[in-house]
Formats: structure tokens, C-alpha cells, sequence
């Protein structure tokens, strides 16, 4: 704070180079007559800026953790239930959950029981009347021996699911329900895509 | 980086905190990928339906005659629904409900499910919550019909549904259990 460096600014500016005149060197010029050297320094922004900027991370972090919540409440730990690419599953609202059991998958051309090959659709179309499916009854059948002799002591759920595409006619619906129905599995389930509520 | 401010130090010992959020903020991250990758968009659900196929005649029990139950028949025609009650052989009600003409790919028939709710309300015996009945719904439909319309109707037939206490548990089940008509 000493006077020496204030009153040095008062000084008037003489320039000895001939040039100096017409060539300056580049840089801010707005404000640069300002005598006060504290005022100077403000206006003129040669004061020289932070050049770390600092972000604020709490609305980041407040996003990542609603994300999570969000996650973390519509996870499901029973895992994904496949369905065969060639079936379009119909919609409906009055439904309940997919339960273990084995998957009777039903498109246009051929019946598949956990993606082995057991019927062909097309063949009950073509008899035009209900009828016993022999290798999906010889499949069920041997899938029903073998959880009995896995479970000798606990009774047969009985259960199976049909997956069947939503264009596939009653008839052969019919056909592969029975066939079920003798080879041990009377529950059978139909799997449903679950319509939403405002779905119309 | 997130810090804790309690004030001046006093030039003595810095009491302003500065936890580092760079983990954490890397652990929300992480656990945002694995439930994303994880997570199943798609849900599938089931609908029930019974055969309804009499098993062995156990030779240890003395056969009970006992008078049949009522069951709904629901007869899927061109343009209605003809919903009959029976008991055995004997029709006990009969009554129609109109098929709306499929439009779009959304089929519901609200009608058909309201004509069944009450049919039911007249006719079911099996309506007090301790009773664990199901009454029996039989489905008579064409063999050329879709499945989609199959999965409408049975929509319709299990929209109706009863209170019932199942361990000391009231919960809300449909009233009828499904089977097909085989001819």
C-alpha cells in the first residue's frame, strides 16, 4: 500500500519509439484510460479469470439416484420367459403370473415343447377335426416321468403353458389343449401379452 | 466436489470436509447398467383354464351320487353370444349377448363380460367368500375361430370376479374356471 505505486499511474505515458503511434500491440483497449489501477483492473477484464470451473453434481447425482430407485423397483428377479420369434401372443387384461412349467409353443406351422420339435400345425388344419397329437403327447408324457421321478414324493402340478400366436385357429388350439390334457397336464395356461390400463 | 462447511478455521487445523464423490458417483453408475441390461421390458402373463378330466375311480371311497352343479355354457356364434345355464341335461336360463364386429387389433367384448357378471349374480351358488367353488364355464366355439378371439371371450368370461378367503387372506379371483367343448 505504499504511495509510490499509486501515484505511478498518474504518470503520463511518453513513448519514445517512432512507431509506436500507428503500430500497437493487440489486445483489450476499451477502458484502458481508467487511472485508478483497482478500477482499471475490474473494467478492463485483464484481471485474470479461474480457469477452473467448478460443476455442481448434486442435481447429477439427485438424477442417478432416482434412476436407480426407478430400476431397482420394476426389477424382476424371475427372469425373462422366451417366446418363440414366429408367435404373436394375443392381449388381455383379466391375467395372472407366469408360473414354472413346460412351454407348448404353437405358431402357424409346427407345435414346439421347450423348443423341440413335437407337431405340426399344419396337419391338424389339413385333418379338419380334433385329434391327438402323438409326439407332443410322447414329449409331455416323458417331461411329466421325469419330474415324477425327480419329485418322487410331491404330487404332479399337472401345469403346462401354451404359447400360442393369436392367428393360429381354435382347432388346432383344441388339439394340442386335449393332448395336453391326456398326456397329464388338465391345468394348462394360455400366456397373454398384458394389456395396459389405458390401452384400448 | 462435495464438501461439509463448518465455518473459518482460524489458520489452526482445516475443519472444512471434502468427501470425494468420484466413487459414489461411479457405483450409481454401475448399478444403473446392470439393472438396464438386466431389466425385461416385455411381460407376459397367463390365463388359467381347466380340462377337466376325470381321474381313476378310487376304489377305497364309496361313490357319492350327488345332484350336478350349474354350468355356463357360452356359445360363440357369428353375430351373438347365447350364454346357457345347465344342470346336467336340464337348461336352466338361457340369454343373448350381441358380437360386435372385430375392429382394429384390440378386441374386447365389455358387453358379453357384463351379461356374464350378471347371469352370474342370478344363477352361481358359489357366491359367499369362504366358499372356495369355482363355477364352471364351458366354451363352444367354431373350429375356424382365432385364438385371439378365444383369448377375448375368456377375457370377458374371467372379468367377473368374487372376494375369497383363501388362509386368512380375502383376495379378489375370477368366478369361473374355463374348459373347452369337445365334440
Amino acid at each position: 500500500m505504499s504511495g509510490g505505486g499509486r501515484i505511478s499511474i498518474f504518470k503520463k505515458h511518453h513513448h519514445h519509439d517512432p512507431h509506436a503511434h500507428s503500430v500497437h500491440k493487440p489486445g483489450r483497449r476499451l477502458m484502458h484510460g481508467v487511472p485508478l489501477h483497482f478500477v482499471h483492473k475490474r473494467v478492463a477484464g485483464g484481471g485474470g479469470r479461474n480457469v477452473n470451473a467448478a460443476l455442481n453434481l448434486v442435481a447429477f447425482i439427485d438424477f442417478l439416484i432416482v434412476t436407480v430407485i426407478f430400476l431397482l423397483m420394476s426389477f424382476s428377479a424371475s427372469g425373462e420367459v422366451t417366446v418363440d420369434k414366429n408367435i404373436t401372443l394375443p392381449r388381455a387384461d383379466n391375467v395372472s403370473d407366469v408360473i414354472e412349467a413346460p412351454m407348448v409353443a404353437v405358431n402357424g406351422n409346427q407345435v414346439l415343447v421347450d423348443g423341440s420339435p413335437a407337431g405340426s400345425t399344419r396337419a391338424i388344419e389339413d385333418l379338419g377335426r380334433m385329434q391327438k397329437v402323438d409326439e407332443l403327447f410322447d414329449l409331455l408324457k416323458r417331461k411329466r416321468e421325469l419330474w415324477k421321478s425327480f419329485h418322487p414324493n410331491k404330487p404332479f402340478p399337472g401345469v403346462c403353458i401354451l404359447q400360442v400366436d393369436e392367428n393360429v385357429s381354435s382347432l388346432v388350439v383344441k388339439s394340442v389343449f386335449q393332448t395336453a390334457a391326456y398326456a397329464g397336464y388338465p391345468n394348462v395356461s394360455f400366456m397373454v401379452r398384458k394389456r395396459g390400463k389405458t390401452a384400448n | 466436489m462435495g464438501g461439509v462447511d463448518v465455518g473459518p478455521s482460524n489458520g489452526k487445523r482445516q475443519t472444512n470436509m471434502e468427501i470425494n464423490m468420484i466413487p459414489f458417483i461411479d457405483l450409481l453408475m454401475v448399478t444403473i447398467m446392470f439393472l438396464l441390461i438386466t431389466a425385461v421390458w416385455v411381460s407376459y402373463s397367463r390365463m388359467n383354464a381347466n380340462a377337466q378330466i376325470p381321474g381313476p375311480p378310487d376304489p377305497t371311497k364309496e361313490i357319492d351320487p350327488q345332484t350336478p352343479e350349474k354350468v355356463l355354457n357360452v356359445h360363440v356364434t357369428d353375430n351373438e353370444f347365447k350364454l346357457v345355464w345347465k344342470q346336467g341335461a336340464t337348461v336352466v336360463s338361457e340369454t343373448t349377448a350381441e358380437r360386435p364386429k372385430a375392429t382394429g387389433t384390440e378386441l374386447r367384448y365389455e358387453e358379453l363380460a357384463k351379461k356374464i357378471a350378471d347371469e352370474w349374480k342370478q344363477q352361481s351358488s358359489h357366491q359367499d367368500k369362504a366358499d372356495k367353488k369355482q363355477d364352471q364355464a364351458i366354451l363352444h366355439v367354431d373350429n375356424r375361430l382365432p385364438f385371439k378371439e378365444v383369448i377375448a371371450v375368456l377375457d370377458a368370461i374371467y372379468d367377473c370376479k368374487r372376494e375369497m378367503t383363501i388362509e386368512n387372506e380375502t383376495k379378489a379371483f375370477p368366478v369361473f374356471n374355463m374348459s373347452f367343448s369337445v365334440r
